[in-house]
């Protein structure tokens, strides 16, 4: 099921971080202002856009679960988020050496754009205690979606606010990058596709494993009669077996709700 | 208020980008390092669930205990005559 597009894609994603690695040292040229520091403008520029976009992929594949209530498309979102939470870390962390660097501190509070950032990121580490937090999965898939597009829906709002507000040190990427010389911006725009294939493939790899682990888990109780593996064991992560068997009555054309106790 | 500094020297700044790379491809490295230790663990599982798929001594089909081809490989394991059989071969 995973296993072609996941081989194409790991390869893809060798080669054009390959290439864009050697774009970043070989090719662009160095930087007036910032010289060899600006090398970081590499990773951490597409690392922050990779994430955001995630976030609001994340709520957009929500309302699709709102709208079909097939689960599938809440195991999507979760995994998604999940991943963009992950991109959205290293963004900080590059972000801050970078600042370290060139500002002389590793944070500015002052400074718009990396506080709204750190908002966006504050609001969506909530999202697996969120999940956490509720035990029936159907509720916990339900209240995870209306969060993430509540929150989806903030991130470009959050990005139009910072970009009205007028004092700032941050340099503005998105209005910039046609000012860019040629080499630096066929660079960015290379490291930006390999940053997306790498999310792209780690989100795969996290689908294919959650649900190669979940046909091991139905496998396991169909031979050993086990009662139920997850029995006690709550988790944030979307149940696979109710993923499995609401997708199979949203097939049948059967209504997907299970009307489990205490959902509501 | 904080000014652009001017730009910093090659050695300098290049522990700085060195730092920012390495923490993506740590990153990367992370994932990597937890993907493996779910797939050896799934491994593991997949093994217990074909000794619990193998035909018992006696024909029938898998009338084994969950659990014994574990107990079984722990005592091939201590054993002096050699080591348990891959439950994958």
């Amino acid at each position: 099921m995973h296993g072609k597009a996941l081989r194409t894609l790991s390869i893809s994603t060798v080669v054009a971080m390959a290439t864009a690695l050697a774009l970043v040292f070989f090719y662009a040229p160095l930087e007036a202002e910032q010289g060899f520091l600006q090398k970081i403008f590499y990773v951490h520029v597409p690392l922050a856009i990779v994430a955001l976009c995630g976030f609001v992929l994340g709520g957009l594949l929500a309302i699709q679960h709102l709208r079909t209530r097939d689960p599938r498309w809440d195991y999507r979102s979760y995994v998604v988020i999940h991943m963009s939470l992950i991109f959205a870390v290293g963004t900080l962390i590059t972000g801050s050496i970078w600042a370290k660097g060139s500002w002389g501190h590793w944070w500015v509070w002052s400074e718009p754009t990396l506080v709204s950032f750190l908002i966006v990121f504050l609001l969506y580490a909530t999202y697996q205690p969120l999940r956490f937090a509720i035990e029936d999965p159907e509720r916990q898939s339900r209240y995870a979606s209306v969060f993430a597009i509540t929150a989806g829906a903030f991130v470009p709002m959050n990005f139009i606010a910072v970009r009205l507000s007028t004092a700032y040190l941050h340099p503005r990427v998105l209005g910039s990058t046609s000012n860019l010389p040629a080499p630096m911006a066929l660079t960015f725009l290379v490291s930006l596709v390999a940053m997306a294939l790498l999310f792209a493939t780690m989100c795969k790899f996290e689908l294919a494993a959650k649900h190669t682990r979940a046909q091991v888990r139905a496998l396991r109780r169909r031979l050993a009669g086990e009662a139920d593996a997850r029995r006690g064991a709550r988790s944030a992560a979307p149940s696979l077996q109710h993923v499995t068997a609401m997708a199979a009555r949203v097939q049948r054309g059967a209504p997907p709700t299970s009307h489990t106790p205490g959902s509501r | 208020m904080i000014a652009e500094l001017p730009a910093l020297p090659l050695h300098t700044a290049g522990k700085y980008v060195a730092g920012a790379y390495i923490v993506l491809f740590a990153l990367v490295l992370i994932y990597v390092a937890i993907m493996g230790i779910r797939l050896s663990r799934m491994e593991r599982d997949l093994g217990e669930l074909l000794e619990l798929a193998a035909p018992s001594p006696d024909g029938e089909g898998h009338a084994r205990e969950p659990g014994a081809g574990a107990h079984e490989r722990d005592a091939a394991a201590s054993s002096p005559e050699g080591e348990p059989e891959s439950t994958l071969a």
